[in-house]
């Protein structure tokens, strides 16, 4: 991370000056300007100095770590820094006064934490937790600064990112998985039988890689998509978005380049085809969505901009009669366009919380959406309203187990067959929400398909509520509807990725 | 009273602390406070006064040349240590288990009781120390700081500036603000997950910021800051050590922490980062205390092993300072060397130490197992168990073996002593000399007249005695080794002692309940005896007059003494002896029994049944070995009762290592002499006053040579009287300094009238006589009063004080003062 003030003159501070002797080279990871006018450096050497801006003489140094400090973060009221090490550790150094009732204060290094296995590549502070991310995110409560025990007091920990990262082709069944530099597609496999809950059957078609396609440079794929039919295939680095065409030819699948693909403002935070396949729209950081239709036999041409968002856009939702698409920017807008006459359509109502997912139902237009703190509201859009379902859970208030869940529901779909079902998913669990049945209260059991299932008929029904809860695949990637009766859902077992890791920091452990 | 047990001579375990005045180390040692020099390692003096164990010492804040001492007698003395006086003594009633004295404090100390009505319940209370006129007096205002701390001193310390107090506790930690009356309580987790334990061992303050750091059971030292917050408190941790932190220390200004534990290696981290730090390391065995000089120049560790180290400021070892080395177990028993007459146990693991007696120092550990010991509990280790010198002690046999209950490694060793090197030399090893634990070992006790007549007797639990004897080897140089000769056994039952008669003919071995006597050259059963039921403990042969008798102790209570002429039992008594001990150099043999908590002695001789001296109640603790040790010249002893120790000195040591000895004196006897000890003048460093000083003698001395008188050697009567009245006087009854200062620059000055130098020279002569002749007849009780009567007379002086200064120091000398010489 790097801070940015506007400098008079350039001071050059040399910090590996006291260690050349050491033959070693010391790279600095990382720096923060303190109001104070103090440079705070983190090296290779594991060690945060504090630099007069002005003079570039070394006032403190702490060696935090025998390995590399490689990211900083400064607390808002500046009395507390977090850094982040190679060896995993993060460690806290904290301005205190010497002496109590003095003025004289120092950086003092506290607190070590040893969430990670790996480098610690990027830390913030916010007022009351610590934050670290490497392979895992990992949120640390500042217990003194936490007003009361509860559900903020805990440390929170994430291994998956909050985003879709698998899209499907339902009519294809295809599946597009999308890694930090290559995408994959592959065919699902079938089966012909039936059985029972729980039976697993036996495949007549095995599932089927089809292509692996490598992004050219350096740049991770920032977001992918797989048209629903599964002829057309988009991705987008923080440079480039690249548009294929897909060809089944018999066994063999062959990947096409579609050319002239227009010069769009990059980078692209989210690709999204229209259910019919005739369009891509793409969300574009500077706050627009292009619409660009797509043209047999491969090729495409910009149709519209539909500009209003102040923000860049980082979800989409097309409905599936075509007619609209909502559009979330950064500042948790959400914005309606009719495609039929290229209109803005409404605003719906902004909520002081990020979105975490939103789609339109096929059959009623009304848009669900997802807020990362775990609150759900349906807003019609045609009445440009929130729906009364959602007014009554709004007053009725969702349950508390629903709420102080960790993972946010990153994907919405709908059951062709119910309208009344709303499907969501989250990394831990799956859910059926059905909004004809009565909502729980805190008193009942939110999670009660197991007992649920131990009851008679009769009773069975007294107890049933719209939550209905599954935590059988876990961590959860993806989950989609293929039709009427075939749902897919890919989970990613941590071990599969934990053991492509390199290995971590050698640390001599005493008693090893 | 005569025959009074003395204190003990070197204790370990007791509540130590020390500080460092400038050049002196100051140590509670039992019921006593020694002064140590830090240059020459010297005692310079034992301060005794105390009743009962001293738990905590403290210099005086105000005054860095005298100290505080606490005591589980329930009494704070003040004391002058620079002249071992004590000048207050403050009785506080109840138990004192550790002292402060920070020097915020004006007139009052800290110390920790027990709470009345509570067991096992502690607090500390600040003692107000009253200011009376009397040597002794009541401190009697008491107000309690903080409640439920530990007992030890090493649980509270006192922050900066004693503005706070800080006391930890199992996993609580409690610090108390003086001025905001402010108690703040912190706890740690109880839970032992990973090996970790939370538990306190140990707290010190930062001497000039707000840290705390405590040491903690699993190795951790946690530094904590701003605990004036009951919630934004925060520390951070620091963890080298793999066992307990036993004892924690700031440098004077708070940039180094050292740290010390189990692993003998003081630690010193900087800046309180955790990856800076030094080590010193191979202590030789587990820190107990770490003390910091308050120049901070020096650094002391005691160690578990009654040891001092002093460490130089940059982590050098200094030097150290050791008496009896306190062991894990004594399991040699007390043996003396005959060639130093040094008592030889074991010291250091897998070492020999040869302590000496009279110097109260360590003459030299032999490294016997020649392993290194790790310092790791559970650690299965060979120590050294056995220990036998031959007559001369040119010999020296050990035997060593593994901790291992079932299969013991054993190596008996043999070591023959170099004239040239003054060492003992490897001569033999031999592997598993037995196949079980060797249960005791002798030489044949011959003058070794004849090198032939030299046998070492093995007896195991392996059901057989084995004889072992020295063989020329076939190489050219004629060297000699060591291998067995016979192997005997009785029964099948387990060897258990074995003892040669005072001429080597015969020998005891004890089977189980059956003591064998055999011939030593033909090795033919001679006979048996046996006093059933119970085991034979310990058996001896009488010596001198006595030598046709032999003693058994069994145990099931019984002393028995059989005729080795008539094969009949002369007499038994019933007696649990514990220790059987002959005197080498008389008939006597000392019995030392252990009933209902109590040791008792009885000195007997073998033709008689009745004892000689019977000391009943000798000691509380259990006494576990003894020892005749020889007096180089036979002692006159006044009292019949006494007669046996004329030619040997009788030692003991209890299951609390503490080395006692039987005193033929009376307690006021050994006192005088230890309180009639001069100023440290001789062993004074180098100092500008000391420079000044010496140069001032030089000139007399000079002086005296002009006049034509001989150089007189005597420290004493070169010094000035002037000067010497002035460094011999005791603070306390001193004169004003501006009463003594002209007679000092007076004295200074070039004197042109000899003829009054020799007046004071004469002078000085005679009271020295006169001292040297009251200081006989006199004790302590008496001096003290002599003191105060003194003390009186100078006030009525300085009264009077208006002409002629020197004339009237003139009349005050010419009155009495013997009592100066006394100190």
């Amino acid at each position: 991370s790097t801070t940015w003030h506007p400098p008079p003159e350039v001071t050059r501070i040399m910090v590996n000056h006291r260690v050349e002797k050491a033959k070693r080279e010391c790279v600095v990871w990382a720096i923060a300007l303190l109001s104070s006018g103090t440079v705070v450096s983190a090296d290779s050497f594991g060690r945060v100095q504090f630099w007069d801006w002005q003079q570039g003489t070394l006032a403190e140094s702490h060696t935090v770590s025998s390995s590399a400090a490689l990211s900083l973060a400064v607390s808002e009221k500046e009395d507390s820094i977090v850094v982040g090490t190679s060896t995993g550790a993060t460690y806290q150094l904290q301005l205190l006064p010497v002496k109590l009732g003095g003025l004289e204060k120092r950086w003092v290094r506290t607190k070590p934490f040893q969430y990670h296995s790996h480098d610690v590549r990027a830390v913030a502070h916010s007022p009351s937790a610590l934050i670290s991310g490497g392979t895992t995110l990992v949120i640390r409560p500042l217990m003194e600064k936490v007003q009361k025990k509860g559900y903020d007091a805990v440390l929170r920990k994430f291994t998956f990112p909050h985003r879709r990262l698998v899209s499907c082709a339902r009519k294809a069944r295809l599946l597009l998985f999308q890694f930090s530099q290559h995408l994959e597609l592959w065919r699902l496999g079938s089966t012909e039988e039936t059985g029972k809950d729980g039976e697993v059957l036996p495949l007549c078609r095995m599932p089927e890689h089809l292509v692996q396609l490598k992004s050219k440079g350096p740049e991770h794929i920032y977001c992918s998509c797989v048209s629903p039919c599964g002829t057309w295939l988009g991705y987008s680095t923080a440079s480039r978005f690249h548009l294929y065409r897909v060809r089944c030819d018999g066994d063999g699948v062959s990947l096409r380049k579609v050319p002239k693909v227009p010069k769009l403002l990059p980078p692209a935070y989210q690709l999204q085809f229209s259910a019919d396949s005739d369009s891509l729209f793409v969300a574009s950081a500077r706050g627009s969505v292009h619409v660009l239709q797509l043209l047999e036999p491969g090729g495409c041409k910009l149709l519209h901009i539909a500009c209003g968002c102040s923000e860049a856009v980082y979800l989409l939702a097309p409905s599936a009669d075509g007619h609209w698409l909502a559009a979330v920017s950064g500042d948790w807008a959400i914005h309606v366009y009719n495609l039929k006459c290229f209109k803005h359509h409404c605003v719906v109502p902004t909520y002081n919380c990020a979105v975490s997912a939103l789609a339109i139902h096929p059959s009623t237009n009304n848009l669900v959406i997802a807020y990362s703190d775990q609150q759900l509201v349906e807003f019609s859009i045609p009445e440009k309203q929130y729906t009364g379902w959602s007014r009554a859970l709004q007053s009725r208030g969702l349950h508390r187990a629903w709420l102080e869940r960790d993972s946010p529901i990153t994907h919405i779909t709908f059951n062709p067959k119910n309208p009344a079902h709303i499907l969501l998913h989250d990394t831990y669990l799956l859910c059926v929400l059905d909004k004809s049945l009565p909502l729980p209260d805190d008193s009942t059991l939110l999670m009660n398909q197991s007992t649920l299932k131990q009851l008679p008929e009769t009773a069975r029904k007294r107890q049933l509520h719209a939550f209905k809860i599954c935590k059988k695949f876990q961590p959860l990637l993806f989950m989609d509807l293929l039709d009427e009766n075939c749902l897919v859902v890919v989970e990613r077992p941590i071990m599969d990725f934990k053991t492509q890791l390199p290995m971590p920091v050698q640390q001599k452990k005493f008693g090893t | 009273k005569m025959g009074r047990r003395s204190a003990p001579r070197a204790c370990g375990g007791s509540a130590l602390r020390r500080v460092f005045p400038l050049r002196y180390l100051l140590c509670a040692s039992g019921d006593f406070v020694k002064v140590y020099s830090v240059s020459t390692e010297e005692t310079l003096r034992l301060m005794g006064g105390h009743a009962d164990l001293v738990t905590g010492i403290q210099l005086n804040p105000h005054n860095h040349m005298q100290l505080y001492s606490s005591s589980l007698d329930g009494t704070i003395k003040l004391w002058d240590f620079m002249d071992g006086i004590p000048i207050k003594t403050f009785t506080v009633g109840s138990k004192l288990l550790a002292l402060y004295a920070p020097a915020s404090a004006e007139d009052s100390v800290f110390v920790v009781i027990p709470k009345k009505g509570e067991r096992d319940t502690f607090q500390l209370v600040s003692v107000k120390l009253a200011k009376g006129a009397g040597q002794d007096l009541e401190a009697k205002e008491l107000s309690v700081v903080l409640d439920g701390v530990g007992a030890s001193m090493k649980h509270i310390a006192f922050g900066r500036e004693g503005e706070y107090v800080v006391s930890v506790k199992d996993v609580n930690l409690q610090v108390y603000f003086f001025k905001r009356k402010l108690l703040n309580r912190f706890s740690l987790s109880t839970l032992k997950t990973k090996g970790g334990d939370n538990n306190f061992s140990c707290v010190v303050c930062h001497p000039t910021e707000d840290c705390i750091a405590t040491g903690h059971a699993d190795g951790k030292i946690r530094l904590w800051r701003n605990f004036h917050h009951r919630k934004e408190y925060t520390y951070s941790t620091l963890h080298w050590h793999h066992d307990i932190v036993m004892d924690l220390a700031f440098s004077v200004e708070g940039t180094r922490l050292l740290s010390g534990g189990v692993e003998s290696v003081l630690v010193q981290w900087h800046n309180e980062s955790s990856c800076q730090k030094d080590f010193l390391p191979r202590l030789g065995s587990p820190i107990e205390y770490i003390s910091m000089s308050s120049d901070g120049a020096l650094c002391c560790t005691l160690h578990t092993d009654n040891r001092i180290t002093i460490i130089n400021s940059n982590l050098r070892f200094s030097r150290s300072i050791q008496g009896l080395i306190k062991s894990r177990d004594v399991k040699t028993g007390l043996v003396v060397d005959p060639r130093t007459k040094a008592l030889v146990l074991n010291g250091e693991p897998g070492h020999l130490q040869f302590y000496s007696l009279q110097s109260d120092q360590q003459l030299f550990s032999l490294d016997i197992v020649q392993r290194q010991y790790i310092h790791q509990a559970g650690l299965k280790q060979s120590d050294l168990v056995k220990v036998a010198f031959s007559a001369r002690g040119t010999w020296l046999a050990t035997v060593e073996e593994s901790e291992e209950v079932t299969d013991p490694e054993l190596q008996l060793k043999l070591w023959f002593y170099n004239e040239e090197t003054q060492s003992f030399k490897l001569n033999t090893r031999i592997n598993s000399p037995h196949d079980n634990h060797i249960t005791d070992m002798c030489f044949r006790d011959m003058n070794e007249l004849e090198e032939d007549s030299l046998i070492l007797v093995t007896t195991g639990r392996d059901c057989v005695f084995k004889v072992w004897v020295m063989v020329e080897d076939t190489d050219p140089e004629g060297n000699v080794s060591w291998s067995c000769d016979f192997v005997g056994s009785y029964h099948n039952y387990q060897a258990t002692n074995c003892c040669f008669s005072e001429d080597g003919s015969l020998l005891a071995v004890s089977f189980e309940e059956t003591v064998t006597v055999w011939d030593s050259l033909t090795w033919d059963l001679k006979c048996t005896f046996c006093h059933p039921p119970g085991n034979i403990r310990n058996i001896c042969f009488g010596r001198q007059t006595c030598s046709k008798y032999l003693i058994g102790a069994t145990d099931y209570g019984f002393l028995c003494c059989w005729n080795l002429l008539t094969c009949a039992l002369e007499w038994s008594a019933h007696l649990n002896v514990v220790v059987l001990q002959p005197d080498p150099l008389s008939e006597h043999i000392a019995a030392v029994s252990w009933l209902s908590k109590e040791s008792s002695l009885f000195v007997f001789k073998p033709n008689e049944p009745r004892p000689i001296y019977i000391q009943r109640n000798l000691c509380k603790e259990k006494i576990l070995l003894a020892a005749f040790v020889p007096r180089d010249e036979p002692e006159i002893i006044s009292s019949e009762k006494y007669y046996w120790l004329r030619r040997s000195q009788l030692f003991f040591l209890t299951d609390t290592q503490e080395l006692m000895t039987l005193s033929t004196k009376s307690l006021e006897e050994r006192l005088t002499p230890s309180s009639k000890q001069l100023a440290v003048e001789e062993s004074l460093p180098v100092t500008p006053f000391s420079l000044l000083l010496g140069k001032h003698r030089r000139q007399q001395a000079q002086e005296d040579t002009e006049l034509g008188k001989p150089v007189v050697h005597n420290k004493q009567e070169q010094a000035s009287p002037a000067v010497k009245e002035l460094l011999h006087t005791p603070a306390h009854v001193l004169p004003s300094a501006s009463f003594l200062c002209t007679i000092f620059i007076n004295s200074l000055l070039i004197s042109k009238e000899n003829k009054s130098a020799e007046e004071i020279a004469d002078e000085v002569e005679v009271e020295s006589e006169k001292a040297e002749d009251d200081s006989d007849e006199e004790d302590v009780t008496e001096m003290e009063q002599e003191d105060t009567s003194h003390t009186e007379l100078l006030g009525e002086m300085t009264c009077k004080l208006s002409k002629s200064q020197e004339k009237e120091l003139r009349k005050i000398r010419k009155t009495d003062y013997s009592w100066i010489s006394a100190f």
